[in-house]
């Protein structure tokens, strides 16, 4: 037994600490993050104070605009981590609501361009948790802010404004939905370089919405941190079943792509107010790693419509290359019921149901089979609910792909249009659209 | 019992956190008055504790299930009041009021004793039988307990603390409702809690109220939420010693309306400490 370790291999990406830290240092500098002052200081370190020095990074000083005429965190390139945390609104008016979107607008402007936390007097509680120390980086932290449908119920005279497509999320054939993991009135999505970073915020907000927020329900993904690569665009990342994911996505490069595609606003149906907002899904999907790593790969890769390794259609070329399916009628390359050809056929007319992939990875612990909890924390953007999320999962219902994945939670929100300057608020234009004069 | 009014009460709480809190400046001396009332009420507490905790033991002694059963909640909430100081002596709160999740082993553990040993058996197994010896352990902790607060020196820090402390133990547990899982009592506990907090801050009160006037008032108002929310769940409105209806009565949504005025006194009382320079 004692053996075990000298029999296990070492693992393959551990490279020595100087080795690591000038790869980083130079990618850094490459990035023009100016990182190699730290690599020079930390590369020649030797004191036992290194066993649980802080680890470094050359990004935490990155940040994202708050103030514009969307929110961040939509259009702005994923970060290795995140969570959604939907909340219920203790508010019971609408002065309580307002107060809320106020003090949200004023701790995120904050969180996400980094600061000083203010000194107290120590026998008062701090006025942070202190667990990124006095002064906060940005560490490329956005904070998207959205509401679910209940909110538009009676409490806060929001009925008649209600987005025209938001509504509770029902169940697909293939979910096992669990309460507690469902809905909610807002939903917060908090992304940043570091998980701390992403829980430092999520504690703040807490701390500073006693009385008027509420935790319903929280899940915490990452994505896998690639080497730097020449190839562009960026590979995408890969979830759990270890195939690209996020491959077809539209070029967010394309500001009338976007505004057609995922800025609410072109639909006279919709209300004035949500211009520039969005419809979020959120989707927490287990997937059944164990078994998938048992299933032969020619199945694997029939299953999704794409070559494992490198993401190229089946049809050939390479990642972002388009699948060809018109000479594939009968499904023979490609299968018909492939992951891929069902979200996406490629067929005239279908451009206006792309939507925008922007998931996690989630890992929550094991099973009473003693299987990992572990799947995909699925989040896209849509200026349409309907012709975008609803109709691609109702062309993905009965996959192949089901016999591995199982939704077990999630909803429907609306994302607020942005904060445009730092006299604006989230959620103004929903307020001052449902005023009514007494 | 009225939806409406329950929002009503609920909407009243409000909290100012971002305000920078004024540096303390209050005459230790002050202090004295308000330790001293609140050791007579811990005692007086006590006292009531201890005698009904005979009446609790003596019914599962004389194997009268349903005294026992009726008798659990009412003894329980002179604990709930007093937990800041009873709390001081870990030996004993784990002995009296540990729940089975404090073990590895759940019930079955040998070392889990006291109140939520018993409420196991009165409310899950519904019996009496082979319970004597911790009904008496239960006496005897009691007793220890009461003798040894009688010569405690409160110490200002706890008191003043302990207002904060119950609203984080209404919080944590009663909530939830996994205080009292078998019996659904948790409302007893919830008062109780409510009661002692309520206590320390009136006590205090007067020496904040010059600086703080919006505290105060802030802290009352929630208060005075909270207890309009438990009225509602009340046999009798008015009168709590008539008791409470089971918590899973209590819906989803007015859990969640206990929430806001809960966390936001928890919030605020958390600086009285502060506030009093200690």
């Amino acid at each position: 037994m004692s053996d075990l370790s000298d029999n296990t291999p070492r693992c393959p990406f551990t490279l020595d600490r100087r080795r690591f830290l000038q790869g980083l240092g130079a990618a850094g500098a490459a990035a023009g993050l100016g990182g190699s002052a730290w690599a020079e200081s930390r590369t020649d370190a030797t004191s036992s104070h290194d066993v649980t020095g802080a680890p470094v990074s050359t990004t935490t000083q990155q940040s994202h605009p708050f103030h514009g005429r969307h929110q961040q965190g939509i259009l702005t390139p994923r970060p290795a981590t995140g969570m959604v945390v939907v909340c219920d609104v203790l508010a019971r008016d609408r002065a309580g609501l307002e107060r809320l979107l106020r003090i949200l607008t004023e701790r995120i402007a904050f969180l996400t361009q980094g600061g000083t936390y203010p000194k107290r007097d120590p026998s008062y509680p701090p006025a942070d948790s202190g667990i990124l120390g006095p002064t906060i980086a940005p560490d490329a932290l956005t904070v998207t802010v959205s509401l679910g449908a209940s909110v538009f119920d009676e409490r806060f005279g929001l009925a008649d404004a209600k987005p025209k497509h938001l509504q509770r999320m029902t169940g697909f054939p293939n979910d096992a939905l669990e309460p507690t993991r469902c809905h909610g009135d807002l939903s917060l999505q908090i992304c940043a370089n570091t998980h701390d970073t992403t829980i430092h915020a999520l504690r703040d907000i807490i701390k500073q919405t006693p009385g008027l927020l509420m935790v319903r329900w929280k899940q915490e993904g990452t994505v896998p941190v690639m080497p730097p690569s020449p190839d562009t665009p960026t590979p995408s990342a890969r979830n759990y079943l270890g195939f690209r994911d996020g491959t077809a996505n539209p070029n967010t490069d394309d500001d009338a792509l976007m505004d057609s595609l995922i800025w609410t606003g072109d639909d006279p149906d919709e209300p004035n107010w949500a211009r520039g907002g969005s419809y979020q899904v959120v989707r927490i999907i287990r997937n059944f790693v164990e078994r998938w790593d048992r299933a032969q790969l020619a199945e694997q890769e029939a299953i999704f419509g794409r070559r494992k390794e490198s993401g190229a259609p089946l049809s050939g070329g390479s990642e972002y290359d388009k699948p060809n399916y018109n000479d594939d009628a009968d499904g023979k390359i490609t299968p018909l019921d492939a992951h891929i050809r069902l979200a996406n056929p490629r067929t005239p007319g279908f451009e206006k149901h792309r939507i925008l992939r922007r998931p996690f990875n989630y890992s929550n612990g094991v099973e009473a089979n003693g299987q990992l909890d572990m799947g995909l924390l699925f989040i896209v953007y849509q200026a349409d609910l309907e012709a975008g999320f609803i109709t691609v999962q109702k062309r993905l219902n009965g996959e192949p792909l089901e016999e591995y994945i199982k939704p077990v939670g999630g909803g429907y929100f609306f994302t607020l249009p942005g904060a445009i300057d730092e006299h604006d608020f989230l959620g103004r234009t929903l307020l001052e659209a449902t005023e009514t004069d007494v | 019992m009225s939806h409406r009014s329950l929002f009503f009460a609920a909407s009243v709480f409000g909290l100012m956190v971002l305000q920078t809190p004024a540096q303390a400046d209050v005459d230790p001396e002050t202090l004295v008055e308000p330790i001293a009332e609140y050791k007579l009420y811990v005692l007086d507490n006590l006292d009531q504790f201890v005698s009904h905790t005979e009446k609790f033991t003596q019914a599962i002694e004389a194997g009268d299930l349903e005294r026992a059963q009726a008798l659990y909640a009412p003894t329980r909430v002179y604990y709930e009041r007093i937990e800041p100081i009873a709390e001081l002596f870990a030996d004993l709160d784990a002995s009296i009021d540990a729940r089975e999740d404090d073990y590895e082993n759940g019930v079955e553990d040998p070392d889990f004793t006291g109140f939520h040993r018993l409420e196991y058996g009165l409310f899950k197994e519904q019996t009496t039988q082979g319970f004597t010896p911790y009904a008496k352990q239960l006496m005897t902790d009691v007793n220890d307990l009461e003798s040894r607060v009688q010569d405690l020196t409160f110490p200002p820090a706890q008191v003043v603390g302990g207002a904060a402390a119950l609203m984080e133990e209404v919080a944590a547990t009663k909530v939830s409702g996994e205080e009292d899982r078998y019996s659904h009592t948790d409302l007893w506990d919830f008062q109780g809690n409510v009661d002692g907090s309520q206590k320390i801050f009136e006590l205090f009160k007067p020496l904040v109220a010059e600086e703080d006037p919006a505290f105060v008032d802030r802290v009352e108002k929630n208060f005075a939420a909270v207890e309009d929310t438990l009225a509602h769940y009340r046999h009798e409105t008015n009168n709590p010693e008539a008791g409470f209806v089971s918590y899973e009565k209590v819906s989803e949504t007015d859990r969640r309306a206990f929430v806001g005025p809960v966390t936001v006194l928890a919030e605020d009382l958390a600086t009285l400490r502060g506030k009093l320079g200690l």
